[in-house]
Formats: C-alpha cells, sequence, structure tokens
C-alpha cells in the first residue's frame, strides 16, 4: 500500500523540491516566483489573520448555490426532454446546441446590465455554466435506458410514477452523477472568473486584489488553496457517488477522467 | 450517389425553434415587454454588427481573436502530442508516475495563472497565446496519451512480424489508430482556447472580440456590445460545426449521435485524401498569415487612432 502512495506522489514532492530550490537559490525571480515555503507560509498568514475563511465561505456560497440551482433546474428538464415527446427533440435541439454555445463571459456582460453587480450575478452565471453538463448527460442517460426495459415494467403493470421511480432513476443515476461531478468542476472555475470581474470579496477577487498589490506570494497561496478546495469537493462527489451509486463501474470512470 | 430530394418540411420543422427565437428576439423588444434599453431588437443589433463591419475593423478583431487561438493551439499540440505519444509508448512506467502530477497541474485553475502569466510575458501577445497554451496542454495530452494505450496490440504485432521499422510502426500504425483520440482531445482543446482567449482579451487588449465586448460594455453602447456578443457566439458555432464536418469525415467509420442519441447519418460520407489534408493545412497557413497581418495593423492603428474612427462612434452613440 505504501508503494502506491509513493507512486502517486512521488512527482510532486520532486517538483515542490525543483520549485523550493530554484526560488531560493534564485535561478528564477524570486519576484515572479516564491519559494513553496513562503507559500504556504502565507496560507497560514491569510487562515490565521482570519480573512481566509470569510472568503474561503463566500466563495463556496456562491459556487454551491450556483451549483445547486442548475441541479434542480437541469434534471428535471433533462428528464422532461430525454424521453417523451419526440417532436419537441427534433425542434428543441437545434436550439439547445445554441444556447449551449453561449459563452458565460458574453451572458455576463448582459446580465450585468440586468442584475448589476449583485451576487445574484455570479450566481446566475455560475448556474448557467453549469447547467450544460447536468442536462446533456441527463438526457444521455435517458437515451441509453433499453426499452426493453420499459415494456417489461408496463407488463408489470407499473404505472407513471413507478416506471419514474424503478426503472428511470436507477438507470440514469450513472449519468446524472458523471455529469454533476463535471459541473462541480465548471463551477469553480467560473467562480474564479465571476469574482475576478467586478466583486469586492471572494477568493477570485483576492488574486486580483493581491495581483494590483504586486503580492505575488498571496497569488501562489490562493491559487493553491483553490486547488485544494476543487481537490476536496471532488473527492466528496466521488464519496458520494461510492455510497449513492453501485460502484461497479468507478475504476473506468476515473481512469479516463 | 442515389439523389434526394431535398426534404423541405423536415428542415423547416427542425429550426422552427431558432426562427421562433429569432423572431421573439425581435419582436419583444419592440414592443417593450423586455427593456429595449437593455435588450435591443434583432434588427438594431443587425445595424451595429454592419457599422463594426464597415472599414474592416470586424474582420480585423475576428481574426486576430483566431489567429492567437490558433497559436496558442499549435504549440499546445507540439508540445503534448509528442511528449504524450513518447510517454504512453516507450515509457510507459513513467507516465504512472507522472500521471497525478500532470492531474494536479491540469486542475489548477487557469484564471488564478493569469496574474503569472501576465507578470512573465507581460501585457500583450504573449501572455494570451501563453495562457491559451497552457490551456489547451492538458485535454490534448490526456486524450493523446489515451489513444496511444488504447491502440490494439495485436495491430502493433502484425506490424512487427512484417519487419517493419520502428518509424514505420509509428507512422502507419499507432498514429492513425490514435488518431480518434488526438482529434478529440484537440476538439475539446479548440472549444476551452476559444473560452479563455474571450477572457484574456477582457482583460487587457485593444482588439480582438473579447476586447471588443469589454470595450462596448465599457462605454455602455448596447448594440455594439450585443453585436460583438453575436458575433462570439456565431463563431462558435461555426467552428463546433467545422470541427464535427472534420471529425465526420475523417473517421468515416463511425455512427455520429446528436444529443438526442439518434443515429445522424443520413447519407454516405466521402473518406478524406491526400488532398484534403493539404487543404487543410493551406487554410491554417493562409488563417495565420492574414492574422498576423491584421494584428500589426491593430497594433499600428492603436498607437495612431484615426479620427474618422472617432467620428463613426460618436454617430452610433447619438442613435
Amino acid at each position: 500500500m505504501f508503494k502506491k502512495i509513493i507512486e502517486k506522489s512521488i512527482v510532486i514532492l520532486a517538483f515542490l523540491v525543483i520549485w523550493e530550490t530554484a526560488s531560493q537559490l534564485e535561478w528564477v525571480n524570486p519576484m515572479f516566483i516564491p519559494p513553496f515555503s513562503k507559500v504556504v507560509t502565507t496560507i497560514w498568514e491569510l487562515f490565521s489573520k482570519g480573512q481566509l475563511i470569510s472568503h474561503i465561505s463566500i466563495s463556496l456560497y456562491r459556487a454551491l448555490s450556483g451549483f445547486f440551482a442548475a441541479i434542480i433546474i437541469a434534471v428535471p428538464l433533462g428528464f422532461l426532454l430525454g424521453g417523451w415527446f419526440r417532436k419537441i427533440e427534433i425542434v428543441l435541439e437545434p436550439v439547445l446546441d445554441l444556447f449551449s454555445q453561449f459563452n458565460p463571459f458574453v451572458l455576463f456582460h448582459i446580465i450585468l446590465l440586468f442584475l448589476g453587480l449583485s451576487e445574484a450575478t455570479k450566481i446566475t452565471i455560475i448556474t448557467w455554466t453549469c447547467i450544460w453538463p447536468i442536462m446533456f448527460s441527463t438526457i444521455g442517460g435517458m437515451k441509453s435506458i433499453h426499452p426493453i426495459i420499459f415494456k417489461a415494467g408496463r407488463c408489470f403493470g407499473l404505472n407513471r410514477l413507478n416506471i419514474f421511480l424503478k426503472i428511470i432513476l436507477p438507470a440514469t443515476a450513472p449519468s446524472i452523477f458523471t455529469g454533476i461531478r463535471l459541473s462541480l468542476g465548471y463551477s469553480m472555475f467560473m467562480l474564479i472568473a465571476a469574482e475576478m470581474m467586478g466583486c469586492e470579496s471572494g477568493l477570485g477577487w483576492l488574486i486580483l486584489n493581491s495581483q494590483e498589490n504586486y503580492q505575488i506570494h498571496k497569488v501562489f497561496a490562493v491559487s493553491v488553496v483553490i486547488a485544494i478546495i476543487g481537490v476536496l469537493l471532488d473527492s466528496v462527489m466521488q464519496w458520494i457517488e461510492r455510497r449513492v451509486i453501485r460502484a461497479e463501474n468507478i475504476e473506468v470512470l476515473n481512469a479516463e477522467a | 450517389m442515389p439523389i434526394r430530394k431535398f426534404d423541405y418540411k423536415y428542415y423547416a420543422f427542425r429550426f422552427s425553434g431558432i426562427f421562433a427565437f429569432l423572431i421573439l428576439w425581435e419582436v419583444l423588444p419592440r414592443l417593450n415587454v423586455l427593456d429595449n434599453q437593455f435588450i435591443p431588437s434583432l434588427s438594431q443589433t443587425l445595424m451595429a454588427l454592419v457599422s463594426i463591419a464597415e472599414g474592416g475593423e470586424l474582420f480585423t478583431h475576428i481574426m486576430v481573436s483566431i489567429w492567437r487561438a490558433l497559436a496558442g493551439l499549435i504549440f499546445a499540440s507540439a508540445i503534448s502530442v509528442p511528449l504524450g505519444v513518447v510517454l504512453s509508448r516507450y515509457y510507459p512506467n513513467s507516465l504512472n508516475l507522472f500521471n497525478p502530477f500532470f492531474r494536479l497541474l491540469a486542475q489548477v485553475n487557469p484564471f488564478s495563472l493569469m496574474p503569472v502569466f501576465i507578470l512573465f510575458f507581460g501585457i500583450g501577445e504573449d501572455a494570451k497565446i501563453a495562457i491559451v497554451t497552457w490551456v489547451c496542454l492538458w485535454p490534448i495530452l490526456f486524450h493523446t496519451t489515451t489513444g496511444v494505450k488504447t491502440v490494439d496490440p495485436i495491430l502493433v504485432k502484425t506490424a512487427l512480424s512484417t519487419g517493419a521499422s520502428e518509424v514505420s510502426i509509428l507512422r502507419k500504425v499507432i498514429f492513425p489508430a490514435s488518431l480518434h483520440g488526438i482529434f478529440e482531445g484537440i476538439r475539446i482543446a479548440v472549444e476551452m482556447s476559444f473560452f479563455m482567449l474571450i477572457a484574456a482579451e477582457m482583460i487587457g487588449a485593444t482588439a480582438g472580440l473579447g476586447a471588443l465586448l469589454h470595450n462596448s460594455a465599457m462605454n455602455t453602447q448596447i448594440p455594439r456590445m450585443y453585436a460583438a456578443s453575436a458575433t462570439i457566439v456565431l463563431l462558435g458555432v461555426l467552428l463546433n460545426k467545422i470541427l464535427i464536418y472534420l471529425q465526420k469525415r475523417m473517421f468515416f467509420w463511425k455512427e455520429e449521435q446528436d444529443i438526442f442519441g439518434e443515429p445522424q447519418q443520413k447519407e454516405e460520407v466521402k473518406p478524406f485524401t491526400q488532398e484534403s489534408y493539404i487543404i487543410i493545412a493551406v487554410v491554417l497557413a493562409a488563417i495565420l498569415f492574414v492574422g498576423i497581418l491584421q494584428v500589426q495593423k491593430a497594433a499600428y492603428e492603436e498607437n495612431n487612432p484615426r479620427n474618422k474612427h472617432k467620428q463613426h462612434t460618436n454617430m452610433i452613440h447619438a442613435d
């Protein structure tokens, strides 16, 4: 078991060592790339002086609100569009294709006009970005259910509600979860972008602020914190996936993630 | 090939959703159901678009953006395709060691790296191309390694048994077999590159579509902003369609599925030939060449603004 841990982390550790030495020995300009130890101490400073926690909580609040709003909107919409109405599908497909291409940055300026510089703007942008992966993977999941299973359900005399609960939900759950994991990553991604454009708190603003004050070590520190948060959130999702969904194909999914 | 009657009814029905959207866009702001200040009608947006296109300004912006994205994409491919092939074929153990490291690097939010890149390269072309390159590196690398790893070993063994040299095996067996994966990676990279490019241009550029968008938003020229947005979206859609078309032709043996899972293939697809590759190379070279000219033109204009240009902007504002 130790071998596995060593295998996974040796290159990262080597990289950290190289980073530290290169910066300390001034092979690269330490103004531009501070040594790793300094980055760690900066994280600790930000943490203990209390700023970091409030920024993290605001950022997480925005990202997770957008994320959950996207789930609530996209999953039912995906179920609706996924199966019942063939004619509506034909009409809606080009429209959905078009809408999913709308760049969130483009929409950001438009939403800015309507909602101004408030929390709602950022949450809306994150929601928009997250809706598309979830919706498309829900639809894909619905489409991949073999029609024979529906026929078997009808043979058993299941009514609509039971067909939904006992057939559709378990069959589409893996695809939906894949979409949800993907959109969690997107939500963190867009969060930083949205916070960098017109904001006064949160991790993205902290990066921008530190850059403007030429405190590069803070920029690195916050980047590391963001990466850690991203990895943590993804691990939580993986854990949920393992418990809630039968984990036969987890290895395959992770190998290609 | 059988001659098929053009199925008007099907296509009319299929695109009726988009027509409805366009009609709503035209009608609702005029009736003031949606505030006309915030959402100009389709015709107003088109007029603003035409006014940008006059004098070649729109062409400059588009070409500059495409050039930057293409340059970043080429750099990223040049680094990660060879790296991926070499690592996964000749040093698979090293690949397993390096994989967590690469995944960690890919996870780092590119927006948080933007200040670092700007520090290193300054606010010029280099920074934007560098960011685009970084963002494109990882999808291409991952998909290349996956593609090379899943080459059927029987194919390689067959080639070996015919006494082929290593270079031949690379060229004739591995490269075509992994091409699907590489192309998938390039497709994802193109999407991401365009995405990041708009973001990078909004931060510090004076030419390019993102800069146009940002500029119009800052000066509250709303129809112009919508015109820029529509251009960006249309360009993205066009790129996507082109890539899908290329993919269909290059991998003509695969079946296409739309998002609703129905098989798309209604007609035969002509496979790729040597000439098609040459055409693609020529088109890319032309884009690079024209793009560089436009970039220089934009830089020149930034230093010597034309007065005629300023009057032009005032005219739109008075509307």
